[in-house]
C-alpha cells in the first residue's frame, strides 16, 4: 500500500510539474499569475485528441502538432491579452483577472466544440501493469515520469547555458537593468510564453493519455500548478518541480485518511498554509 | 408566455444585483479582490435549501443562509487578512474549490452530485410566493433593501474607514483604525448578502447541485462589478441589468442549449477582457483596480 501510494505520488507529481514548470517560468519573467496556462494544457490535449482520435493522423505527428499548437496558443494569449494590458501598465491583479477570463473563454470553446462528455485518447491500449513488490505501475506512467524528468533537465540546461536562458534569468531578476544592457523584455516575455506553453502542451498530451479529457481540466490543473509553484517558491522553476512532487505526495497520502473526492481540497488547504506561513515557498527567498 | 419569460429575467436580474452589490462592497469599497464570492452564494443556497427541506419556515431559512455565509466570511477573513492582490485572489478562489469539494463529497448532507430537488417555494406571513410574479416582488423587495443597506454602509463612517484602508492601509492604521477588523467585517457583510442571494436562487429554481456553484458562475458577477465600476453601486445595478440581458438574444436565434451555455460564458468573459483592456475603471468606477 505504501509503495503504491508512493508511485501514485510520483506520477501525480510529474504531471503537476509539467504544468507548474511552465507556469513558473512565465511567472519568473513576467511577474504575474498566468491563469490561462491551464487552458493551454487542456486545449493542447484536445487538439491531440482531435488530430489522432478523430482525424486519424499518425500519432507522433499529432503529438508534434499539438505541442506546436500549445506553444502558439500561449504566444497568442500573450500578444492579444497580456501585451496590451502591460502596455497600459495594468496591475498584476488586472492581468490575473484577464487570465481568468481567457481561461473561461478557452474552456467554453472546448465545451462548444467537443461537448461536455469525457474523452479519451486511446493510443495505448490499457497495458498490463508492471508489478514492483506488490505495487502496480503501467508503462505509460513510466513514460510520463521519464519524459518529465528529461524535460526538466532540458529546461534547466536551457536556463543555465543558453543565451536566451540567461536573458530570461536577467529579465526575471531585474527587468529594467536587463533592458538597459540591451535585452528586449518584450521578446523574452514572448519566449517564456512559447517555451512554457510548449511544456504545457506536452503535459496536456501526457495527461490526456493517462487520464480522461474534460473541458474544465485546465482550471483544476492551473490551481494545482500554482499551488505547487507556491510550495516550491514562486518564480523558481526547480522550486515548482519540487513543489509538484510534494503536492502529489500530500494528495495521494492524504486520501489514505480522507475520501478520494477531497483530493482537490487537500491542495487548497496546503495552498492556504503556505500563503499564510511561508509565502516565499521552500526554495524562495523572501523579498522585502 | 412572453411575460413569464420577462418575469424570469427580472428575477435573475434581482438575484444578480444582490450578488454583485455584495461583491462590490468587498471589492470596490474595501479593495479585497475576493474570487470566493460564489462559495458564499453556494453556502447560502445549501443552508437555506437544507433547512427548508427539513420544514423550517422560509424567513428563518433566508436569514440563517445569510448568517452562516457571514460566519464563513469571518473564517475566510482570518487567514487571508495579510494577503494582498494576486495572493488574496487565489486564496479566495481556492476557497470556492474547497466549498465545491465539500458539497460534492459530503453526500450524507448534500446528496453530492445528485443535488437537492424539491426545495419548497417561500411562504411569508401566510402569503405563498409559489408563482413567479409573487416571487419577483419578493426578489425586488430584498434587492432594494440590500441596495439601501449597502449604500448606507458605504456612506457611514465605517464605509469611509473601509475606503481609507483600501487607499492607504498604513495611513488608516496610523489614524487608529483597526484594518483587520474593517476588512473582516466588510468580507462578512459581503458574504451575508451573497448568502441571501443564494437562498433566493435555491427557492426560485427549487433544485441545486454543486455544478450550480462553480467558478464559471463567478464570471458574470465579476464582469458586472468591474463593468459597473468599482465603488459605484448605481453602476453595478445598471451593469447587472445589461449583462443579464445581453446573452438573451442567443435564445431566439435557436441555438441548442449545449451551445448557449458556453456562448454566454464567452460573451461575459470577452466583455470583461475588453473592459479591462480599454476601460479598466468600468462605466462609473471611482477607483482603479489594483
Amino acid at each position: 500500500m505504501f509503495l503504491q501510494l508512493l508511485i501514485n505520488s510520483l506520477i501525480a507529481g510529474a504531471i503537476y510539474a509539467l504544468v507548474a514548470s511552465g507556469f513558473s517560468l512565465i511567472y519568473s519573467t513576467c511577474k504575474f499569475v498566468h491563469f490561462a496556462h491551464g487552458a493551454v494544457v487542456a486545449f493542447s490535449a484536445y487538439i491531440a485528441y482531435l488530430l489522432f482520435s478523430i482525424w486519424g493522423l499518425n500519432f507522433w505527428l499529432a503529438v508534434i502538432l499539438a505541442i506546436i499548437f500549445g506553444a502558439f496558443l500561449g504566444w497568442l494569449i500573450n500578444v492579444l491579452v497580456y501585451r496590451p494590458l502591460r502596455r497600459k501598465k495594468s496591475s498584476s491583479v488586472i492581468l490575473l483577472i484577464a487570465g481568468f477570463a481567457t481561461l473561461i473563454i478557452l474552456e467554453s470553446l472546448i465545451l462548444m466544440f467537443f461537448g461536455a462528455d469525457v474523452k479519451t485518447i486511446d493510443f495505448i491500449q490499457t497495458a498490463e501493469g508492471l508489478e514492483f513488490f506488490g505495487a502496480i505501475i503501467t508503462p505509460l506512467q513510466i513514460v510520463i515520469v521519464i519524459v518529465s524528468v528529461i524535460l526538466f533537465i532540458l529546461l534547466f540546461l536551457l536556463m543555465k547555458k543558453t543565451r536566451i536562458g540567461k536573458a530570461m534569468r536577467a529579465v526575471a531578476d531585474n527587468t529594467e537593468v536587463a533592458e538597459i544592457v540591451g535585452i528586449s523584455a518584450e521578446r523574452i516575455h514572448s519566449w517564456s510564453f512559447i517555451i512554457g506553453s510548449a511544456i504545457a502542451g506536452i503535459g496536456g498530451i501526457l495527461i490526456g493519455l493517462e487520464q480522461n479529457l474534460e473541458p474544465t481540466m485546465g482550471t483544476n490543473l492551473v490551481i494545482k500548478g500554482f499551488t505547487a509553484a507556491i510550495i516550491g517558491g514562486i518564480g523558481s522553476v526547480p522550486g515548482a518541480v519540487l513543489g509538484s512532487f510534494l503536492l502529489g505526495a500530500a494528495e495521494n497520502f492524504g486520501i489514505w485518511y480522507l475520501p478520494s473526492g477531497y483530493k482537490d481540497a487537500i491542495a487548497f488547504v496546503i495552498l492556504f498554509i503556505f500563503l499564510l506561513f511561508r509565502s516565499q515557498g521552500i526554495l524562495g527567498i523572501k523579498k522585502s | 408566455m412572453f411575460s413569464a419569460y420577462i418575469i424570469h429575467l427580472l428575477i435573475l436580474i434581482g438575484i444578480y444585483m444582490i450578488l454583485s452589490l455584495s461583491l462590490q462592497l468587498a471589492m470596490g469599497y474595501s479593495g479585497l479582490l475576493n474570487l470566493g464570492h460564489v462559495a458564499f452564494y453556494a453556502i447560502g443556497a445549501y443552508v437555506s435549501a437544507l433547512l427548508a427541506l427539513a420544514g423550517v419556515p422560509f424567513w428563518i431559512c433566508i436569514i440563517l443562509a445569510g448568517l452562516v455565509a457571514m460566519l464563513f466570511g469571518f473564517l475566510l477573513a482570518i487567514p487571508t487578512n495579510k494577503l494582498k492582490g494576486d495572493y488574496l485572489a487565489l486564496a479566495t478562489l481556492g476557497f470556492t474549490f474547497v466549498v465545491y469539494a465539500v458539497t460534492l463529497n459530503w453526500t450524507d448532507l448534500t446528496r453530492g452530485p445528485l443535488g437537492l430537488p424539491g426545495i419548497p417555494k417561500p411562504v411569508l406571513f401566510g402569503i405563498s410566493f409559489s408563482d413567479n410574479l409573487h416571487f419577483l416582488f419578493l426578489t425586488i423587495t430584498i434587492a432594494i433593501i440590500s441596495y439601501l443597506i449597502i449604500k448606507q454602509i458605504a456612506r457611514s463612517p465605517f464605509g469611509k474607514a473601509l475606503q481609507a484602508a483600501r487607499d492607504d492601509e498604513l495611513a488608516a492604521e496610523i489614524l487608529g483604525k483597526n484594518t483587520f477588523k474593517l476588512k473582516s467585517y466588510s468580507l462578512a457583510i459581503s458574504a451575508f448578502f451573497a448568502g441571501i442571494a443564494g437562498s433566493l436562487y435555491a427557492h426560485y429554481i427549487t433544485f441545486i447541485d454543486p455544478s450550480s456553484f462553480t467558478i464559471m458562475q463567478l464570471i458574470p458577477v465579476l464582469a458586472i462589478v468591474i463593468i459597473g465600476g468599482l465603488a459605484s453601486l448605481e453602476g453595478t445595478l445598471l451593469a447587472a441589468i445589461i449583462l443579464t440581458l445581453i446573452p438573451e438574444p442567443l435564445r431566439f436565434i435557436g441555438f441548442p442549449s449545449s451551445i448557449i451555455g458556453p456562448a454566454r460564458q464567452i460573451i461575459y468573459a470577452l466583455i470583461l477582457l475588453l473592459i479591462l483592456i480599454f476601460r479598466p475603471r468600468g462605466f462609473f468606477g471611482k477607483v482603479k483596480l489594483e
